[in-house]
């Protein structure tokens, strides 16, 4: 059973480097992505210092001991946005994660069964759809934090989720319609089987690659929300994300002083993170999403 | 489906998209904390006065009576209550800032609507060219870049570094309005900046959607029998291949109008401009609820004016629509 499933899991990866390898954009953004997610890993061992710790004086121009200078209080600048590689990744990862799920769940439920509940569902994403995605993140964020014992950090990601699942809903969806025509489903029903496990073991299969090429792709929008929201100040003050150094610069005046080592390098992170991911993700969905690659 | 059936289809959708925003945020609103618990902190205020201010705002009815004075204030009278920062009606704050968000965000969409759609067209019609991939990796780079930085950068470059345009406000400190010369081009040289960022990144990202949905029109039969029949390339580019690719890209171009506000937080906040999107934001952090729900009903109420406006649109542009 184990070696079944790790052959399944074999199998996954060797389809995915194949659709990622199909363009050339696919492998630069995976070699770009594992440089970022070694940063991530090895941050303690990479960071010169102890990011939350004062290493020198306040507001230092880069030197041979802070490459990037240091802050306001007298962090070490270059540590920080090492560190800062660990919260992007991961909050723009898991947010894309659930969102993509409860999307997935939707979508399925929405295809498969028609009628009333697509109906239902449906107008519930043209709804959803139809809200204002940057207030709306911002206003559930404002929700969650203040909820007890919810960490700030994940009431940024449940945020974030919860405004992009009605796109991968529909894409879901249509998926489903398609696949719920196939003979092989006819198949199973004739023989008996109950629409859930029709669903979770026939249909939800098919569209695995799809709903993993749509975490990746919706990683890096959710990349971009978590970096609006922390710029904004929404989010955990001590943590270390590239918005949050963003925010603190600019409250501390670094632009109008001209300080370019503080408020250059966490932007170009942001681009170079959420570029790593999109290239990922357009030569994946190409692969994966048959409406796109047939045309 | 009739023309009749469609639009009124449309307008309850539209009414429960309503009622479904205004009903979310004035619930989820409550959850957010107490806006007077600052009151509670000051050593001057009796629990009698505390209560009595609280009476003033409603706070000590339970949230579903608070909602239907709500909805009564807002139907009935026109009022949407005061605002607890500002510590004046809600209608004129709102009314005080939307002039100089509407100002900013309307010839910004207008403008880069338009870049987008030409651009767009034009690109996708001659995809092999050079130009046409330059601009798809101007137009991915761009989508990468967060625009709050993009806007930073645009601030530090111009704003600090060349010093050609201010630093912050919508007006120079002290200028009050007037219909003068001298109050507009200060004005003029404020808006610069923020129209241009807004603008550069918006024309670039929509134009990739608009190439997107204009080559798959390009492979369609109709186009090559109307190359086939020796028509100019201009009229076969525009009659035929735009014109089918329009209705998607009026949808999303279109709905741009409708979320303004929320198009000018980030910008408001970088260029410290004195707009709704800003306020909104901050309505919400300082818990001001009724700021907050006075914003959401205009938001509201401009997604259903918008999406009216796009239906009507479809009709005149698409006879299966206006035909039934």
């Amino acid at each position: 059973m184990s070696s079944n499933i790790s052959s399944k899991i074999l199998n996954f990866v060797k389809e995915f480097w194949i659709a990622l390898s199909m363009r050339k954009v696919g492998v630069v953004g995976l070699a770009m992505f594992l440089g970022l997610v070694i940063v991530a890993v090895f941050a303690p061992y990479i960071a010169p210092y102890d990011p939350y710790a004062r290493s020198g004086a306040p507001f230092q121009p880069p030197s041979p001991e802070h490459p990037l200078g240091t802050n306001d209080i007298g962090q070490d600048i270059l540590s920080e946005l090492i560190y800062g590689t660990r919260v992007s990744l991961f909050i723009g990862f898991l947010a894309a994660a659930i969102g993509t799920l409860v999307g997935a769940l939707v979508g399925l439920a929405a295809g498969f069964f028609g009628g009333t509940v697509d109906n239902v569902l449906s107008a519930l994403v043209d709804i959803w759809l139809s809200l204002p995605q940057l207030l709306f993140t911002i206003f559930l964020a404002a929700v969650f934090i203040k909820m007890k014992g919810v960490p700030m950090i994940y009431a940024i990601v449940i945020a974030i989720a919860l405004t992009s699942w009605p796109a991968v809903a529909r894409v879901v969806r249509s998926a489903t319609l398609s696949i719920k025509e196939r003979p092989y489903i006819e198949a199973a029903r004739a023989v008996g089987l109950s629409n859930l496990s029709i669903i979770f073991k026939h249909i939800l299969p098919n569209i695995s690659s799809l709903i993993v090429a749509e975490i990746i792709y919706r990683a890096s929008g959710a990349m971009l929300s978590e970096a609006s929201l922390s710029f904004l100040g929404l989010g955990d003050p001590t943590t270390k994300s590239w918005g949050m150094m963003l925010h603190y610069a600019m409250a501390r005046y670094a632009v109008l002083l001209g300080y370019w080592w503080w408020f250059l390098p966490p932007g170009i992170m942001i681009s170079v993170a959420v570029l790593s991911v999109l290239f990922m993700g357009l030569s994946l969905e190409e692969y994966f999403n048959p409406r796109l690659r047939s045309s | 489906m009739t023309v009749r059936a469609h639009l009124t289809r449309r307008i309850v959708f539209s009414f429960i998209t309503f009622f479904f925003i205004i009903t979310l945020v004035f619930f989820l609103a409550r959850l957010t904390g107490d806006p007077l618990a600052e009151l509670e902190n000051d050593p001057r205020m009796t629990p009698e006065v505390i209560a009595s201010i609280k009476a003033l705002f409603g706070l000590d009815k339970p949230p579903h009576m608070q909602y239907l004075d709500f909805l009564k204030n807002m139907f009935l009278y026109g009022k949407f209550g005061y605002s607890v920062t500002y510590k004046r009606a809600v209608e004129d704050v709102i009314l005080e800032k939307l002039p100089y968000t509407l100002a900013l965000l309307i010839p910004s969409i207008t403008l880069s609507n338009y870049l987008a759609y030409r651009i767009g067209v034009e690109i996708a019609w001659r995809r092999t060219s050079k130009v046409s991939s330059a601009l798809i990796v101007l137009s991915i780079f761009m989508s990468s870049v967060p625009y709050f930085w993009l806007a930073i950068l645009f601030l530090y470059g111009f704003s600090v570094a060349l010093g050609i345009t201010p630093i912050f406000g919508a007006v120079s400190p002290g200028m009050s309005f007037s219909w003068t010369l001298e109050w507009f081009i200060d004005y003029l040289w404020h808006y610069a900046l923020p129209f241009t960022v807004l603008t550069l990144r918006s024309a670039l990202s929509y134009m990739l959607y608009v190439r997107n949905s204009t080559i798959d029109i390009l492979g369609e039969d109709y186009v090559f029998a109307a190359i086939a029949r020796g028509f100019s390339n201009n009229y076969v580019k525009y009659k035929y291949v735009a014109r089918n690719a329009l209705l998607p890209i009026v949808t999303v171009l279109g709905l741009r109008y409708a979320f303004i506000i929320d198009g000018a937080i980030l910008t408001e906040t970088v260029f410290s401009y004195p707009g709704t999107g800003r306020l909104v934001y901050e309505a919400i952090i300082s818990r001001d609820y009724w700021l907050l729900q006075g914003a959401m009903v205009i938001l509201a109420a401009s997604v259903i004016i918008v999406n009216f406006i796009i239906d009507l649109i479809y009709m005149y542009l698409d006879p299966r629509v206006r035909r039934g």
